[in-house]
C-alpha cells in the first residue's frame, strides 16, 4: 500500500471557509460537500486507493475553472482534476485536504470541421462521443482505449491514452492538434490550433501524458481521420505463448503494420468470451486479434499474407470475422477484457508495463513463475505490436493481506519490464500506483529534472498531488524562487 | 470491489446477496457513460457507479436511509443501461431494488411524496381505478392553470395531468379471463399478460397481439387471477404489495401450467416482462413450493417479439412504404437484452427500419418516473425525440405502453405487435398518420 | 568564437558544458550546423557540435526501433534502415539548397528542429516518432527521457519538450525512432489549373477519403515550373499513395474518380512520383533570391489560399503543402511584418527559416508567447539550463 502525505492541517482547519468561498464560483448543484455525498468520490478504477476530499466542484465552463483554480492558488489549497473517474491508475485519487474539480459537465462538441479534420471539444466529452458526432460523415476519431465509452478527452490528454489501434494511428500526444489549458495561477492559455506544429516549445507534447500535474485542460482540438473503406478482424489461436509471439514478429518483420494487432493469453481468452461471446477458440493458450483496413480485396490480400506469415507457427485455428456484427462482438470481448475478469474474480489489479516485443515470451514465462510464487491467478492482455502488456492481477480484496500481495506481484512485473529494456507504464499513467517505482526507471537526476519542469508550471505543487514522483527520499532541487515541493 | 459486511449482516439474504452483486464490480465507470441521468447531470452521484458507492455506504453501515442517499436513488430510472454495459456482469437491478426496500423500511418521506406514491400504488395496477381517475384528470384539465407550478407538489400535479391522456378507448372484453381459441390446427399454447394500465390505455395492443397469435395457430390465455405483475410497487420499494401481486399471477399461471400446460408466458409490455423474468429471484428465499413455481414461470416468460420470432410470421399485406423508427425500450434492450427480434419482425413485415442515436438512452417514462421526476423525465422525452426526428420516420415502434404514453403528441408511436398484426390482416393501428394511405 | 567541441562520447558532453557553466559562456549547440541560418543568431563563446556522436546502438526491425547518436548523418541513418526495409515516417527535408548551405544534416538536428516533410500532413512530425532520447541539460547532467519501446507514458514527455526546442534546453546525444516499413510502391495524381481555392479543396477532398492519401501540395504555376515533374501544367494540386503495390494502384483509381470534380488527373508513376515528392519537400519549388528571406508559416488548411492570396500580393513567392495548411514562403525580409499578419488572420504559426542575420537577431522569428506562457517558458528555460549557456537567445531574444 503506497503511503499517503498527511494533509495541510491548515486547509483541513480552514475548510468551511473554502467551501464557502468555492460556493460563489460555481452553480449550486456544482459544489459537493457533505461527506456522505463527498464518498463516492474517494477513489477512480483503482478503487483500492480511497480518500475523501475536501469538497468536489463541478465546474460547466472555463471561466468557472478559471476561477477555482486562481482561488485555490490564493489559498494555497490543492486540487485533483477528475474526469469520468477511469483511470486504473489512481491518477484522481483525492488527499483529503484538496479540491477535485470534475469536469463531466463540460461535455459539449463546440465545432467539428470535416474540411479541416479537426474538431474541438470540451474536456468532459467521452472518447468514443467524438467519434460518433462525426461518424456520420465516415469520420473517427482514432485512439481508442479500452475505456473510451466512459473515459473523457481531457483525462485522455492527462494519461497520453492509447487503444488497441494505437499501433497505426498513434497515441493521443499524436492526435491532437490543440488545447485549452488553465494555469494553477488561474490563466487561461491556448496551446496549439487548428494547425500543425506550433513553433516554440511543444507544449502540447509536454501536455499530454503530464497526468494533471501541469495545468488542467478544458478544451481540447482533435484531428479526425476517414475511416476507411472497411475493416476485419482474424482470430488465429496458438497452443502455446512463445509461438504467437514468433508470428507477431514474423508480421510485422514482413513490412504489414496491421491496424490492431491484439494478444491475449488463456485465461483472459476465457474471462473475454464469457463476457462477449465472440466465439474465441477456448482451446488455445494464446490468441491473436489481427485487423486489418481498406477495400475488401485490399483485406483479402492482406489477411491471405498475414495467414501465410502464421502457417509456419502452426496455427490451432484461424478465422476470419464474416461480419460486421462478429467484429464487433470480437472487440467488445477485447475492449471488456479487465472489467470481464470481474467475472472470474473479485478483484483484480491491471498492469501497465510495456516490453520490447520480442521478450514476449520470456516475460511470460517469468510473470507465469510469478504468479506460481505468489499463489495469484493472472490474466495477460497485449498490444502485441507496440509491446504493451497488460497482466490483469486477480486477488480477493476481502481476504486480509491479500491487495499488498498482489501489488508486490505488479511491482515485480513492472520490474522485470523495465529489466528487459522497456517501462513501467504505456498507456495508464504513473498516478499514485508507480509513483514509488519511478526509480525503477529514472536516476534521481532525472526524476529530478522533470519536477523542476513541474515547478516551472506548478511552482507550489497544488495541482494533482502525490502523483507520479516518489514522495520520500527524493533530493530536491526547485525552481530558484519558489516553493519546494513537499515531501512526505 | 472490497465489501465490509459483518457475518450477521450477512446472514440477511437480501443482504448477502447485495454483497455478492458489489463484489461483483470493479469500479471501472464504464456505467457511467450509458447512464441517462449522469449524461444529463454530469455528476458521479448520478451515475450507476456513484450510486452503488451510496448504496454500499449505506448497507455496510446499517443506518437508515438519508435525504441525500434517497435524492440520488430516486434519480435512477432503473433503465438498466448500465447493466448492457457493465463488462463484470454486476446485477444493478437488485442491488437497486435492496436498495429501494431499504428506503422505504428506513427513511420517511415528507407527506406529498407519501401521498403521491400511495395514490399511484393504489390506483395504477387497478383497472378500474385508473380509468376513473383518467376521467377525473380530464375533467381536472381545464382548471390546471389554476395549480401553481414550481413547488415540488404542483409541478408533479402537472405531470400527471399533462400524462393522462385527452380520451380513453372503449375497454375491451377480449382482455378478460379467457380462452381464445387458435385458428386452424393448434400450434401452440401461451398465457398472455394482459397487463393493469394498459388495459385501460390501450386495449388495443392486448386485441392486436391475440388476433396475431391466434391466427398464426396459437391458443392464448389471458389467466384468471392474473393482474398487475407488481413491477410498480416493487420498484417502489414496496415489498409486500409487489409480492402479493406477483403471488397471485405465479398462482394463476401455475394452475395453466399444471392444467393444459403452457408453452410459454407472454408479456407485451416489456416493463412488466422484466419483473416477470425475475420472479424466480424474488421468490428465492420463499418456501420451496413458491420458489420452484416462481422460477418455473420466470423460466417460461418471454416477450411477445421473442416468441413471435420463433413463428413463421408472414404479412399478407403489400408494404406500406413506411419509415419506422425503432424504439429500444429500456426494459426490452437492457432489462430482457431483447435486441433484433422487434427490428427483423418489423423489417418481415415490409417497414424500413430506422434506429435512432442515442439508442440506449432511456426516453423518460421509466414506470412512474414521469410522475415523479419530472424534469429529468422532460429532458429525457426532448432529448429522445430529438433524435427521433432525425431520422425523418413516418412513425414510432416501440415495444413497451410506458414509452409509448411519454413519446406521443408528435410523430404516431405505435406498438409494434400492432403494426405486425396489421401488416397480416388486422386492422390500421389508430393513429396512423392521415397521409398514409393504408393499402387493402 | 574558437573552434567548436565536437567530443565523441557523451562524457564529452557532459565536460564541455560542465566547462561552459563553469566559465559562464554560452554554447552554440549544433549538429553539423547546416541549420545555423535558421530562427535567431546565438552569441556563443565556443561551439559544441555533436556530429561524432554517430552510433547505431540498437536496430530492431521487427520491433520498430531504432536508436543512434545525434550526429549521424540522415542518409547514414536512411542507409542502415533500408537494410531492413524500413525508412524515417516524417520524411524530414533537406533545406540545404533553400537555405544555402553545405553538408548534410544529423538525426540531432532534424529532431532540435522537429522538421518534418510532406508525409507529416498524415503520419505524424518527427516528434511524432522520438520514442526516447538521452540528452544533457544545461548543468551537464546525463537526462533520459522514453525509452526504446513504441508506448510509454512513464514520467513527463521530454522527448517531445527536446524536440523542436533547438538545442535550447539540453544536448541531445541520442535519439530513439520509431520507424515503419518503406512503401512497396509510390504513385501520385496530379490536378492541373486549379487555383489555390480549387486546389485546397482538392487536397480536401483526397485527404478526407479513405485512401490514406500521404501527401498534398498545391503550386501555383510558377512553383511547379521548378519541378520537372510537375511543370508545363500551369497550378497543379498533387496528392500521394504510398502502400503495398496492388493498393496504390486501386486507391489511385478510386481517387481519380472521386476527384473528378476537379479535372482530369494525370497519373505520376512511382519514379515521377517520387522524385516530385522529394522536390516539394525540400521545398526546391520555392524561388529565393539572394537576399530574399524564407519563411514556414503552418495554418488552418482551409486558410491556405487566403494565406497565399495576400502574400503573393504582397511580391511574395509561395507554395502549399500539408493539404493546405503549410506555406512555404520567399521574399524581400521586409514582407515580415505581412507573413505575421498573414499567420495570425489564419490563426497560425510562423518560423523565419532563413534571413539576414541583422534581422533574424531584430524580429520575431517565431511568435511571441501569451505573458503567461512566455513566464512558463522563462521558468523551463531555467529548470533545465540554469545558467543559460545552452543555445540562448535561439528562438526567443533573453531565453
Amino acid at each position: 500500500m503506497i503511503a499517503q502525505p498527511p494533509p495541510k492541517a491548515d486547509i483541513i482547519a480552514r475548510r468551511p471557509e473554502i467551501i464557502a468561498g468555492l460556493r460563489a464560483l460555481v452553480p449550486a448543484s456544482g459544489l459537493i460537500s457533505e461527506e456522505l455525498r463527498l464518498k463516492p468520490y474517494e477513489t477512480d478504477g483503482l478503487p483500492a486507493y480511497r480518500q475523501i476530499p475536501l469538497a468536489v466542484v463541478l465546474p460547466e465552463t472555463t471561466e468557472q475553472v478559471a476561477a477555482v483554480l486562481a482561488f485555490c492558488h490564493k489559498n494555497g489549497v490543492r486540487v485533483v482534476p477528475r474526469g469520468a473517474g477511469t483511470s486504473l491508475s489512481g491518477g484522481a485519487l483525492p488527499m483529503a485536504d484538496s479540491v477535485v474539480i470534475g469536469l463531466m459537465r463540460m461535455n459539449r462538441i463546440l465545432d467539428i470541421d470535416y474540411g479541416d479534420r479537426c474538431a474541438t471539444v470540451q474536456a468532459g466529452v467521452t472518447n468514443i462521443g467524438i467519434t460518433n458526432a462525426v461518424s456520420a460523415e465516415g469520420f473517427f476519431y482514432a485512439p481508442d482505449p479500452s475505456s473510451q465509452l466512459a473515459c473523457m478527452i481531457g483525462g485522455n490528454v492527462g494519461m497520453n491514452s492509447g487503444g488497441a489501434h494505437c499501433l497505426k494511428y498513434g497515441v493521443t500526444a499524436n492526435n491532437l492538434l490543440g488545447l485549452k489549458i488553465v494555469t494553477m495561477e488561474g490563466d487561461v492559455l491556448d496551446i496549439g490550433g487548428a494547425h500543425l506544429d506550433a513553433a516554440g516549445y511543444d507544449w502540447l507534447g509536454l501536455m499530454t501524458g503530464s497526468e494533471g500535474m501541469l495545468a488542467m485542460v478544458t478544451e481540447v482540438t482533435v484531428r479526425i481521420l476517414r475511416a476507411p473503406e472497411g475493416a476485419r478482424a482474424m482470430l488465429v489461436a496458438f497452443d502455446a505463448n512463445e509461438t504467437a509471439g514468433r508470428a507477431v514478429d514474423a508480421i510485422i518483420g514482413s513490412g504489414i503494420i496491421p491496424v490492431a494487432l491484439e494478444f491475449m493469453d488463456r485465461p483472459a481468452i476465457h474471462a473475454c468470451e464469457a463476457f462477449a461471446h465472440a466465439g474465441y477458440p477456448l482451446d488455445a493458450e494464446a490468441l491473436l486479434i489481427i485487423e486489418v483496413e481498406g477495400s475488401v480485396a485490399e483485406q483479402d490480400d492482406l489477411l491471405g499474407r498475414i495467414a501465410a506469415l502464421c502457417e509456419p507457427f502452426h496455427p490451432i485455428s484461424l478465422r476470419v470475422s464474416q461480419s460486421a456484427e462478429e467484429s464487433i462482438a470480437i472487440w467488445k470481448g477485447r475492449k471488456g477484457a479487465f472489467g470481464a475478469v470481474g467475472r472470474i474474480s473479485p478483484d483484480y489489479l491491471c498492469m501497465d508495463g510495456t516490453i520490447p516485443t520480442g521478450q514476449l515470451p520470456f516475460v511470460l514465462r517469468r510473470i507465469g513463475e510469478m504468479s506460481d510464487a505468489y499463489g495469484l491467478k493472472v490474466a495477460n492482455i497485449f498490444h502485441a505490436g507496440d509491446g504493451n502488456l497488460h497482466p490483469l492481477i486477480m486477488f480477493d480484496a476481502n481476504l486480509a493481506g491479500n491487495f499488498e500481495h498482489a501489488e508486490a506481484f505488479g511491482a515485480d512485473i513492472l520490474k522485470l519490464c523495465v529489466e528487459v529494456g522497456g517501462c513501467l507504464t504505456g498507456e495508464h499513467g504513473v498516478g499514485v500506483e508507480k509513483r514509488e517505482l519511478m526509480r525503477v526507471q529514472f536516476t534521481d537526476i532525472e526524476l529530478d529534472q522533470q519536477r523542476r519542469i513541474k515547478s516551472a508550471f506548478d511552482p507550489d505543487w497544488l495541482l494533482n498531488p502525490s502523483k507520479v514522483f516518489p514522495l520520500v527520499d527524493m533530493p530536491v532541487t526547485a525552481m530558484p524562487g519558489t516553493a519546494m515541493p513537499v515531501a512526505a | 470491489m472490497q465489501t465490509n459486511f459483518s457475518s450477521e449482516q450477512l446472514a440477511d439474504p437480501n443482504t448477502a446477496s447485495s454483497n455478492q452483486v458489489l463484489r461483483t464490480c470493479v469500479h471501472c465507470g464504464f456505467c457511467t457513460a450509458t447512464c441517462p441521468t449522469f449524461v444529463l447531470l454530469g455528476d458521479e452521484l448520478d451515475s450507476p457507479r456513484g450510486r452503488i458507492y451510496l448504496i454500499k455506504d449505506m448497507l455496510e453501515s446499517g443506518r437508515p436511509a438519508t435525504e441525500e442517499v434517497v435524492r440520488h436513488v430516486d434519480r435512477c430510472l432503473s433503465c438498466l443501461a448500465c447493466m448492457t454495459t457493465c463488462p463484470s456482469g454486476v446485477n444493478y437491478m437488485h442491488l437497486v431494488d435492496h436498495a429501494r426496500e431499504y428506503i422505504e423500511n428506513t427513511y420517511t418521506r415528507p407527506w406529498h411524496e407519501r401521498m403521491l406514491r400511495n395514490v399511484l400504488q393504489l390506483v395504477l395496477p387497478r383497472p378500474a381505478l385508473f380509468r376513473m381517475a383518467v376521467l377525473g384528470a380530464r375533467v381536472a384539465r381545464p382548471v390546471r392553470r389554476l395549480i401553481p407550478r414550481g413547488s415540488v407538489l404542483g409541478d408533479r400535479v402537472h405531470a400527471m395531468l399533462d400524462l393522462a391522456p385527452a380520451r380513453l378507448p372503449p375497454s375491451s372484453d377480449m382482455q378478460s379471463p379467457q380462452v381464445h381459441k387458435a385458428e386452424g390446427t393448434r400450434r401452440g399454447r401461451v398465457a398472455l399478460l394482459a397487463g393493469c394500465a394498459q388495459t385501460v390505455l390501450a386495449p388495443s395492443i392486448n386485441e392486436a397481439t391475440i388476433r396475431l397469435l391466434t391466427r398464426l395457430g396459437i391458443e392464448v390465455v389471458i389467466a384468471r387471477g392474473v393482474g398487475c405483475c407488481g413491477a410498480l410497487t416493487h420498484h417502489m420499494g414496496r415489498h409486500d404489495p409487489a409480492m402479493a401481486s406477483a403471488r397471485a399471477n405465479i398462482a394463476g399461471w401455475t394452475r395453466e401450467i399444471e392444467g393444459d400446460g403452457l408453452d410459454a408466458i407472454l408479456v407485451n409490455t416489456s416493463g412488466c416482462g422484466t419483473t416477470v423474468k425475475d420472479y424466480g429471484f424474488m421468490f428465492r428465499s420463499e418456501p420451496a413450493e413458491w420458489a420452484m413455481q416462481a422460477e418455473r414461470v420466470s423460466a417460461l416468460a418471454m416477450d411477445i417479439s421473442e416468441y413471435l420470432a420463433t413463428l413463421d410470421y408472414v404479412p399478407t399485406r403489400e408494404a406500406p412504404g413506411l419509415r419506422v423508427a425503432y424504439h429500444a425500450a429500456c426494459s426490452l434492450q437492457h432489462g430482457q437484452r431483447v435486441l433484433t427480434q422487434p427490428k427483423a419482425l418489423l423489417r418481415r413485415a415490409g417497414f424500413t427500419v430506422v434506429e435512432p442515436l442515442e439508442g440506449h438512452l432511456c426516453c423518460g417514462s421509466a414506470g412512474t418516473y414521469n410522475l415523479v421526476q419530472p424534469e429529468i423525465a422532460g429532458r429525457l422525452r426532448e432529448r429522445k425525440l430529438a433524435n427521433i426526428a432525425a431520422t425523418k420516420p413516418d412513425l414510432i415502434a416501440a415495444g413497451n405502453i410506458g414509452c409509448i404514453t411519454q413519446l406521443s403528441g408528435g410523430v404516431p408511436v405505435i406498438h409494434t405487435v400492432e403494426l405486425l398484426d396489421w401488416m397480416a390482416g388486422g386492422p390500421a393501428p389508430v393513429g396512423l398518420p392521415a397521409a398514409v394511405a393504408v393499402p387493402a | 568564437m574558437s573552434a567548436a567541441l565536437a567530443p565523441a562520447h557523451e562524457s564529452g558532453v557532459v565536460e564541455a558544458i560542465l566547462a561552459a557553466r563553469a566559465a559562464n559562456e554560452p554554447l552554440l549547440i549544433q549538429g553539423r550546423g547546416t541549420k545555423a541560418g535558421m530562427l535567431r543568431p546565438v552569441q556563443a563563446a565556443r561551439g559544441l557540435s555533436t556530429r561524432n556522436l554517430t552510433d547505431v546502438s540498437l536496430y530492431s526491425p521487427q520491433e520498430l526501433i531504432i536508436s543512434a547518436g545525434a550526429g549521424i548523418t540522415i542518409p547514414d541513418l536512411e542507409a542502415k534502415l533500408a537494410e531492413g526495409g524500413q525508412g524515417i515516417i516524417a520524411e524530414p527535408p533537406d533545406l540545404s539548397a533553400l537555405l544555402g548551405t553545405e553538408g548534410v544534416q544529423t538525426l540531432g538536428g532534424v529532431v532540435a528542429t522537429n522538421l518534418s516533410g510532406p508525409r507529416r500532413v498524415a503520419w505524424g512530425a518527427m516528434r511524432d516518432h522520438v520514442m526516447g532520447v538521452r540528452a544533457v541539460n544545461g548543468a551537464g547532467e546525463v537526462i533520459r527521457s522514453g525509452g526504446r519501446v513504441l508506448k510509454n507514458v512513464t514520467g513527463l514527455d521530454l522527448c517531445k519538450l527536446l524536440t523542436g526546442s533547438y538545442g535550447t534546453l539540453a544536448v541531445l546525444t541520442e535519439v530513439t525512432l520509431k520507424v515503419l516499413p518503406r512503401a512497396e510502391l509510390t504513385g501520385s495524381l496530379l490536378l492541373p489549373g486549379l487555383d489555390a481555392v480549387q486546389g485546397v479543396a482538392a487536397l480536401s477532398a483526397a485527404l478526407g477519403s479513405p485512401y490514406g492519401v500521404s501527401g498534398a501540395a498545391w503550386l501555383p504555376a510558377d512553383a511547379a515550373e521548378r519541378v520537372p515533374e510537375l511543370a508545363g501544367r500551369g497550378a497543379v494540386a498533387v496528392v500521394r499513395i504510398e502502400d503495398f503495390a496492388r493498393s496504390v494502384e486501386y486507391r489511385l483509381g478510386r481517387l481519380t474518380t472521386d476527384l473528378a470534380v476537379f479535372g482530369t488527373p494525370v497519373l505520376l508513376d512511382d519514379g515521377a512520383s517520387r522524385a516530385a515528392w522529394r522536390a516539394i519537400r525540400d521545398a526546391m519549388p520555392l524561388r529565393a533570391e539572394p537576399g530574399d528571406a524564407v519563411w514556414r508559416v503552418s495554418v488552418r488548411p482551409s486558410n491556405g489560399p487566403a494565406a497565399i492570396t495576400a502574400l503573393e500580393a504582397t511580391g511574395a513567392r509561395c507554395f502549399l503543402d500539408w493539404g493546405g495548411g503549410l506555406v512555404w514562403i520567399a521574399g524581400p525580409p521586409a514582407l515580415h511584418d505581412s507573413v505575421m499578419a498573414t499567420a495570425l488572420a489564419g490563426r497560425g504559426t510562423w518560423t523565419v527559416l532563413r534571413a539576414p542575420e541583422p534581422m533574424r537577431a531584430a524580429v520575431d522569428v517565431i511568435p511571441a508567447e501569451a505573458p503567461a506562457l512566455a513566464r512558463i517558458t522563462r521558468r523551463v528555460k531555467a529548470a533545465m539550463d540554469p545558467s543559460g549557456i545552452l543555445n540562448p537567445g535561439r528562438l526567443y531574444a533573453g531565453v
